[in-house]
């Protein structure tokens, strides 16, 4: 009785700024409240639109070059598909209508293709962020790099999160041995700096031939030691929802203990692990980086960190060769911090500052 | 149960996890794809088979895979060996450190180089630690001010900025104002070390580097922590019985705020550590950093396996720290 008295006061004691913001909720659905928080999170929006913009030139980098002598055969771009030759397998070209058909606008060099007379030229009208010391056109290589360092970031994220929370939900609603195991092992896998294991891995697994080369290698090893921090939310997470009401009354009803984790209880912990996704593809994303960095990525792969590693010593005197890869890396990790932050807030509003 | 009891406890449990730390490590070696035998015998001229195979069997045994007899060692067996060993503090040769065509033994180089990690790591730490209290104090106390405002952006530009390539912004902007890069070399590390001017000259970009590293990820906590605390009730009764700002926030709200904190830095200290490895790398800091990295390049095992031992080792000293620092911190802590 006094409990409920004391929640009805309390009520009547929320700000006028607090009463229009459940005004303007009222009615609406749990997603489209969140989506409004982020609009009014300028940082977060920013971040957004960062996220936006790399997402969508990863996506165009991978069907451009991917898919270019399908496109070359829709007319899309110049070039004759059946002669190795031909134009489209050196340049990513426009051709405007009523520009001559045999000069056209040049895009992108191809990012494999490079010309050792024009190597370590200073960005130009031409070459808007210079070319490296072999002759490749930075903007494409930056562009078509995009690709596999966002790719690395979203699939490393993606499999850890789901290993993660397929164990931790296992673990946590069941407990007991399970749970013990669960956490011995993650134990030891977080007492492991995460870059220094992987270099030891990589060196390890270096030899091993995969489709995909050696990032299929640190992709998948990633995913097998990183699902620790996942996990163990996601098990905290259970313990506090599985004896609430809901789920007794669940299972009251009959309902078999897969359908509570995946349809009761999973859906309810959803903010924190869409959190956790957001903010570990920047963490993921910087990881590959570095690892690339120092010597353990592909030197055959067109990606960011690679280039970095292969321009890193000419910063002194050529210094827009491995800058503009860094620069990308950092608006890349900076783009799902503030997207990360701003989920965060609007997902969980009392953890805002 | 004594704060003793306590210690012992911890430090005992230390043991079972090194232990599923080094069969992992012992087990990634044994299912990874190579032969140690064929990576250590490296170039070697034979005319005969006779002579490889008799140059391969003697570089097996002498690694224990093969004993007298020329059969296999089974793998647990080695593993019981190389604990065994290590329980000795005999982290076998290196491969790729030689001196007079032996390889050094791998304790000795460990020896050497850990004071210049530790020199680094401990400095850079101390003065990141004390610049993010400062700036998560100014910011929390003064929020949403010009100041906290400036300093939140900093720092999250900081956080998203790979540490390796600030390192090299910061060479390439000490290169530009001073023409000097930081990039040790031999006359920074002449004995006696802490005598040698040079060694500080060399010292000052690396600790910059680390510091940031440390400070962008530390100030973010200290800051939202401190607010979290300062909208609970006891501040405000604090402030209404009339005490000054400085005591609220120092005898009040700081001190309630170090518990987390001091949990998320000991439970960061792995990032931290490889950061260490990073800033090491960049600026050539013939640290333990720089010893795991060629040894990685340079598939040195025997290195890797003592530096994959010691870091997580490092690791779990500074959690067990951690631990007995919170007893310290909160009275209400039981052990």
């Amino acid at each position: 009785m006094a409990t409920a008295e004391q929640e009805q006061s309390t009520e009547f004691l929320l700000d006028e700024k607090t009463l229009r913001e459940i005004e303007t909720m009222k009615g609406a659905g749990q997603w489209s409240i969140v989506w409004r928080r982020i609009k009014k999170d300028k940082m977060g929006m920013l971040g957004l639109y960062i996220v936006i913009f790399l997402i969508l030139m990863a996506f165009a980098s991978w069907i451009i070059l991917g898919f270019d002598n399908w496109l070359t055969h829709q007319g899309a771009l110049l070039g004759d598909p059946s002669n190795p030759a031909s134009l489209n397998n050196l340049y990513i070209e426009l051709w405007l209508p009523g520009m001559p058909a045999d000069s056209p606008l040049v895009l992108f060099q191809h990012p494999r293709h490079h010309f050792p007379e024009l190597a370590k030229l200073p960005p130009s009208f031409a070459h808007p962020f210079g070319t490296d010391g072999i002759g490749h056109d930075m903007v494409s290589r930056i562009f078509f790099g995009a690709t596999v360092s966002l790719a690395l970031g979203f699939i490393g994220q993606m499999t850890t999160v789901i290993i993660g929370t397929f164990l931790g939900s296992i673990a946590g609603f069941y407990g007991g041995f399970i749970d013990e195991v669960l956490q011995r092992i993650i134990e030891i896998l977080y007492s492991m700096p995460g870059f220094i294991l992987m270099i030891f891995i990589i060196v390890l697994f270096e030899d091993v031939n995969i489709p995909g080369g050696r990032y299929a290698v640190v992709v998948i090893f990633f995913s097998l030691i990183g699902w620790g921090g996942t996990a163990l939310i996601v098990r905290s997470n259970f313990f506090s929802l599985k004896h609430q009401d809901f789920v007794e009354a669940e299972r009251a009803l009959g309902a078999s203990d897969m359908r509570i984790i995946f349809k009761h209880i999973l859906p309810n912990s959803l903010a924190p692990l869409i959190i956790i996704v957001t903010l570990g593809i920047a963490n993921t994303i910087f990881l590959f980086a570095a690892l690339a960095f120092f010597g353990f990525g592909d030197p055959n792969a067109v990606s960011w960190g690679d280039d970095l590693n292969k321009w890193q010593n000419d910063l002194l005197d050529y210094p827009w060769m491995p800058m503009f890869p860094a620069l990308f890396i950092f608006f890349t990790v900076l783009g799902f911090n503030l997207l990360g932050d701003a989920l965060r807030d609007a997902l969980d509003p009392r953890l805002k500052d | 149960m004594s704060l003793k009891g306590f210690i012992i406890r911890r430090t005992i449990y230390i043991v079972p996890v090194m232990l599923g730390i080094t069969l992992m490590n012992f087990t990634l070696i044994n299912v990874s794809p190579g032969d140690p035998v064929v990576v250590r015998l490296g170039l070697i001229h034979c005319d005969h088979d006779d002579c490889y195979n008799a140059a391969y069997n003697g570089e097996a045994i002498e690694m224990g895979l093969l004993d007298s007899d020329y059969y296999t060692v089974p793998w647990f067996n080695r593993y019981i060996d190389f604990v065994n060993d290590l329980l000795h503090f005999d982290l076998g040769n290196s491969w790729y450190y030689t001196q007079a065509g032996e390889g050094v033994p791998i304790s000795q180089i460990i020896s050497e180089r850990a004071i210049y990690t530790v020199v680094l790591n401990v400095l850079s730490f101390f003065f990141s630690l004390l610049l993010a209290t400062a700036i998560g104090v100014v910011s929390a106390t003064r929020q949403n001010s010009f100041w906290d405002r400036s300093l939140t952006v900093a720092m999250l530009l900081g956080y998203s900025m790979p540490l390796f390539w600030l390192a090299k912004l910061l060479m390439l902007l000490s290169f530009q104002l001073f023409n000097f890069t930081g990039v040790a070399n031999k006359d920074a590390f002449r004995k006696p070390l802490f005598l040698n001017p040079t060694f500080y000259k060399y010292l000052i970009l690396p600790t910059l580097a680390l510091t940031l590293g440390g400070l962008v990820f530390m100030a973010r906590l200290v800051r939202s922590q401190l607010l979290e605390i300062l909208r609970q009730d006891y501040i405000t009764t604090a402030k209404a019985k009339g005490l000054d700002n400085r005591a609220v926030i120092y005898k009040h709200a700081f001190r309630n705020g170090l518990l987390p904190i001091v949990t998320i830095i000991g439970n960061s200290l792995p990032g931290l550590l490889a950061g260490s490895v990073m800033i090491e790398s960049v600026f050539g800091w013939p640290g333990l950093g720089t010893v795991f990295l060629e040894g990685a390049l340079f598939r040195d095992y025997p290195m890797m396996m003592a530096t994959n031992t010691i870091f997580p080792l490092l690791f779990l000293v500074a959690r067990l720290l951690t631990d007995i620092t919170y007893v310290f911190i909160d009275p209400r802590i039981k052990y």
